[in-house]
């Protein structure tokens, strides 16, 4: 937003954005188009876009002047209007279910940031190889970044793809922002019972519009593995490696964003990749992964979920009085993201920072208390120290080597499903494959 | 080899982009080191890129053109000159303050004026050079000037951006970039195409360089400095040629650019006179089953195709040289190479040099019909990229019957000539750097006086201080200017002296095989410590630098064990008196002979005069 002052005087002459303008400042004249102020900087600077294409900004004076040279003259791009694609060629049709995320975001000239995209065929129109895939259904579910999703759009997403393998989609793509997209992962994985065919998450750390973009071939892979793999599961399919080369299908519950910004974010953690899917079509699926049931069933999209649950970490003087806090709002769970095997500081110098007491309060209270580690990879084990050993008695329970974000969604799946005995009974047990009997020594390739 | 055209009939108009690498510890967005070529490759990772649409939704000719290619790139990623911002796995940093500073003071110096505020823009480039798919890029002055030889040259604006990485292999598959040179921060500087003729062009450029260097902000090496030119005639196109490897053959290029298209604008009328037509692809693969021609056999044998196409009054037009060393069958096979085929054969050439016979010639022309004014031309390669490639040549032919191509040329300054690189690019490849914040240079300006370098000041201070007016000129040019000043500026020897050393001295020593350029700036000064101090005379100076390179010993070494001390006064007179001879002049000269190393020829002088008077 310009200032007052700039917008009256834009009012006066009747400008608007996106029209061409002249400024005169300093015995200076600029011409060019009129560009929205970014939120930041100074907002009595003008911002024009040259006619060489560069925008810069202008401080106006009290003598400066601003006139009006032309209208802004639409010269709007129209993405060709595309519901299905739709290829003869292929019998399979996939549903790609759009949630938003950097993998359908554009430019926001008024942010300076990214928006989302509400037109999921811009998207497939910039990757038309889709279409050589399979058929593809887009249903647009919501536009929202991935750290505003909640366990609403969870629920809202697991009926989508229910809905959709049971109108006859052999898989279905959803496109969602990466932040959070292993908590979907796991949600989903929780959430859908008798899964008919693959349920593939993607998304993009670099923006489609981006030359560079993983996006396209995230998307490409994505469509390839719900087409082609007859692997059962929820996955996360995104970039392996630096290279635009392969992705990894990473099973829903084992996987975690672990890079903030690198296109390889995405690692299979405590187990193996389900696949590897290549731009060309191919995918390469795991030996143990190829034994798939052969008869379809018909997927069920169980979603119920207790939202009052937390995922608290531990630390060095950490204040255990984070359980009270969460005890009194009436929280039915915490997930503890414990140090080492699963531990949190006990005989402390300082008596608050006893965790003991508050873990014993909170189970006896009602609340179910789990343990994972913030080491990420590996399983908790709380008999190895004395700590372990104290804290299990006060009622907390060792999740294995499932991973905190997964622990936490699954917490809220069972606490929605069934009481807190058959919850601390189910927890450290697997159910959508969060956990593993042995922990696989290689778990990346 | 001058065309002596009429530049003023011709309309000829040019304009200059001037590209400068600046001398800064960093790179503009990341904390990599900005001018270390040296380093260790420690990652080689692949990538893809594609055309999307820009800001304007529209996908520029120049980007989707690149993007057609379907070639994957290589990029060679080293340890301490490359990290994950120049992969494109992390956001840019805040821009290098230094940088920003650096072109401050190069936008002063160049009379430009400055934004209130900057925006970082990403400007498309899809052929790799970029991992990203796009240059960062901002504006930071505009509406300068440059006076060369009393005319006032409008520079329009200056430019900091990245240095695009450098290309170290070209295959067809893929192109391998190395990731060291990415993101060093890159002036550029454009001036208004205000310039009449070639060899005005060639001066502007040579003026820019040298504001650029004596601003002292200015990487030095092959490479750091590029200069492209944009040129039009009245009847041509609009060109920007490339790649100017050095400014001697400038002007030269440009000539050849300018008879290219006069040759081109001839070619239309001829073409149109001829009633000229541009047939389609056909498929005469059949024709060469059992062929001779090993190009085309071999493509067949791969599971390639031959097509060819018919161009209705063509015939002697493809294979006319348009300028040195360059047809429209050239320009064809350049437009057709960009699908990745390698070439195209044209019924100009010598037929017997691809080994097609007799039969086949006449077989082609039966199946194409050809008529008597009739060319045509043949791809062979695999099916799909033969037949890219062929629309890509037949499209060329279509152009060259109505005008002559808005381009980017690449030059070639060994045959003089320019060479077709790619369509010129449109504006829409511009849009904000969404991952930078506006820059507000007003905010900077008030905690950096940028310094203002004046080219006649500093030459007038060479003049004042270099009793060979010559010498001093050279100085002003020379890249040593700064090394120049360093020594003058913390010893205390005359100016000429150093002047003469670093001009003629290295220029003879460097023909005699010494290689001159492995001495530093610390054993100059070390030298001309000696020689200020009274160490050793001024011939000695010359005998060290020879030794240095060799002998990587310290200064005083080479000196003692190559008795190079300087004899003076009584010692000297010593040795005088040691040569039985009255006859001054002979005097002087056997003794200068023996000792011309340690004795300073003064000195012996006015010692040999003193002894008869």
């Amino acid at each position: 937003m310009y200032s007052d002052k700039l917008e009256m005087l834009f009012k006066k002459s009747k400008i608007e954005i996106g029209d061409q303008i002249k400024v005169n400042n300093k015995g200076k004249a600029l011409e060019g188009i009129l560009m929205p102020r970014p939120e930041l900087g100074d907002n009595n600077i003008v911002v024009i876009k040259l006619s060489n294409g560069y925008n810069i900004g202008i401080k106006i004076e009290e003598k400066s002047t601003i006139e009006k040279l032309a209208e802004h003259t639409k010269e709007e791009f129209s993405f060709p209007k595309i519901k299905n694609i739709e290829n003869l060629k292929n019998s399979n049709k996939i549903s790609l279910l759009y949630t938003g995320g950097t993998i359908g975001s554009k430019v926001d000239y008024v942010t300076g940031g990214v928006y989302m995209l509400t037109k999921p065929e811009e998207l497939l129109h910039e990757v038309p190889e889709l279409k050589n895939i399979a058929n593809i259904e887009v249903k647009n579910l919501m536009s929202i970044a991935s750290e505003d999703i909640s366990y609403l759009e969870w629920q809202k997403i697991a009926d989508s793809t229910a809905d959709a393998l049971n109108a006859g989609s052999t898989g279905v793509v959803i496109t969602h922002g990466t932040d959070t997209m292993h908590y979907t992962s796991a949600a989903l994985s929780f959430m859908l019972k008798d899964i008919s065919g693959p349920v593939v998450l993607t998304g993009a750390q670099r923006s489609s519009d981006r030359g560079s973009s993983d996006a396209f071939m995230n998307l490409i892979c994505s469509a390839n593995v719900a087409a082609n793999s007859n692997i059962k599961q929820v996955g996360i399919c995104m970039h392996a490696t630096h290279s635009d080369d392969y992705c990894n299908f990473i099973k829903g519950t084992k996987a975690r964003k672990m890079h903030t910004s690198s296109r390889d974010a995405f690692k299979s953690i405590n187990s193996m990749v389900l696949a590897k899917a290549y731009q060309n079509g191919k995918v390469e699926v795991l030996e143990k992964n190829k034994d798939v049931e052969k008869t379809k069933k018909k997927t069920i999209a169980n979603t119920k979920f207790e939202p009052k649950i937390a995922l608290v970490v531990s630390y060095p003087d950490s204040d255990p009085g984070i359980l009270q806090y969460y005890n009194k709002k009436g929280f039915k769970g915490v997930i503890i993201e414990g140090t080492g095997l699963g531990h949190t500081p006990v005989s402390t110098t300082h008596k608050e920072y006893n965790w003991l007491s508050s873990i014993k309060d909170a189970t006896s209270s009602g609340m179910v208390i789990g343990i994972t580690s913030q080491c990420i990879n590996g399983r908790v084990n709380g008999n190895v120290y004395r700590n372990g050993r104290l804290m299990q008695e006060m009622g907390a329970i060792y999740c294995e080597d499932m991973l905190p974000e997964v622990a936490y969604v699954k917490l809220g799946f069972l606490l929605g499903n069934h009481n807190k005995k058959d919850t601390e009974k189910l927890l450290p047990v697997n159910i959508a494959g969060e956990i593993t009997e042995k922990t696989d020594m290689n778990s990346d390739e | 080899m001058a065309k002596n055209f009429d530049y003023e009939k011709l309309g000829f108009k040019c304009g200059l982009e001037i590209h400068q690498r600046l001398s800064t510890k960093h790179k503009l967005f990341c904390e990599c080191l900005a001018n270390f070529f040296n380093d260790k490759q420690v990652q080689k990772i692949e990538r893809r890129q594609r055309a999307v649409a820009g800001e304007l939704g529209k996908i520029d000719k120049a980007t989707s053109f690149e993007s057609k290619k379907n070639r994957f790139f290589n990029y060679q990623v080293f340890e301490r000159s490359s990290c994950l911002v120049d992969i494109d796995e992390e956001p840019p940093h805040i821009p290098n303050i230094e940088a920003i500073r650096n072109s401050l003071s190069i936008c002063t110096s160049f009379n430009c004026e400055v934004p209130d505020e900057v925006q970082v823009m990403r400007k498309g480039v899809v052929d790799g050079s970029d991992p990203s798919a796009f240059q960062r890029t901002m504006l930071v002055g505009y509406d300068g000037k440059i006076i060369v030889e009393n005319k006032n040259i409008p520079v329009t604006t200056i430019f900091l951006e990245e240095e695009s990485s450098g290309i170290v292999k070209n295959t067809e598959e893929y192109v391998e970039y190395s990731l060291d040179r990415l993101g060093i921060p890159l002036i550029e500087i454009d001036t208004d195409p205000v310039i009449k003729t070639p060899q005005e062009a060639k001066r502007v450029s040579m003026e820019i360089g040298l504001l650029l260097r004596l601003t002292n902000t200015a990487q030095r090496g092959i490479g750091s400095i590029r200069q492209d030119v944009n040129i039009s005639i009245k009847n041509g196109s609009r060109v920007e040629i490339k790649g100017f490897q050095e400014l001697d053959s400038m002007d030269q290029i440009i000539d050849s650019e300018i008879e290219r298209q006069l040759s081109l604008t001839d070619i239309i009328s001829e073409l149109e006179e001829r009633n000229a037509k541009v047939g389609h692809a056909v498929n005469i693969t059949d024709i060469f089953n059992n062929t001779k021609a090993t190009l085309i056999a071999n493509q067949i044998k791969q599971n390639g195709v031959v097509i060819a196409a018919k161009l209705i009054g063509f015939k002697g037009i493809i294979g006319k040289e348009l300028t040195n060393d360059l047809r429209l069958g050239t320009e064809l096979s350049d437009y057709a190479k960009s699908s990745g085929v390698k070439g195209i054969i044209h019924s100009d050439e010598n037929m017997d040099k691809y080994g097609i016979t007799k039969k086949e010639l006449d077989d082609i022309s039966k199946k194409l019909e050809l008529g008597k004014n009739d060319a045509f031309i043949i791809i062979a390669e695999k099916k799909d990229k033969a037949e890219y490639g062929m629309e890509l040549a037949l499209e060329r032919a279509r152009v060259a019957m109505v005008e002559v191509p808005s381009e980017t040329r690449g030059a070639d300054s060994k045959k003089l000539n320019t060479r077709f690189l790619r369509p010129m690019p449109g504006k829409s490849r511009m849009y904000p750097e969404t991952d930078i914040l506006p820059i507000e240079m007003n905010q900077i300006l008030k905690e950096f006086k940028p310094e203002k370098t004046n080219v006649e000041s500093i030459k007038k201070t060479l003049k004042d201080e270099i009793k060979n007016q010559q010498l001093a000129e050279q100085m002003l040019w020379s890249k040593d200017l700064q090394l120049y000043r360093k020594i003058i500026n913390s010893v205390d020897v005359s100016p000429t002296v150093v002047s003469s050393i670093l001009l003629e001295k290295t220029k003879e020593l460097r023909r005699s095989g010494v290689e001159i350029e492995k001495l530093n700036e610390e054993t100059y000064l070390e030298i001309f410590k000696e020689y200020a101090n009274g160490s050793i005379v001024k011939t000695a100076i010359g005998e060290i630098m020879s030794l240095v390179p060799k002998n990587p010993d310290d200064v005083h070494k080479i000196i003692n064990d190559k008795s190079l001390h300087r004899i003076k006064g009584k010692e000297l007179e010593k040795i005088i008196k040691s040569f039985d001879t009255q006859d001054k002049a002979k005097l002087l000269k056997d003794v200068m002979s023996k000792y011309r190393m340690n004795i300073e020829g003064e000195e012996l002088n006015s010692l040999i005069n003193k002894k008869g008077s």
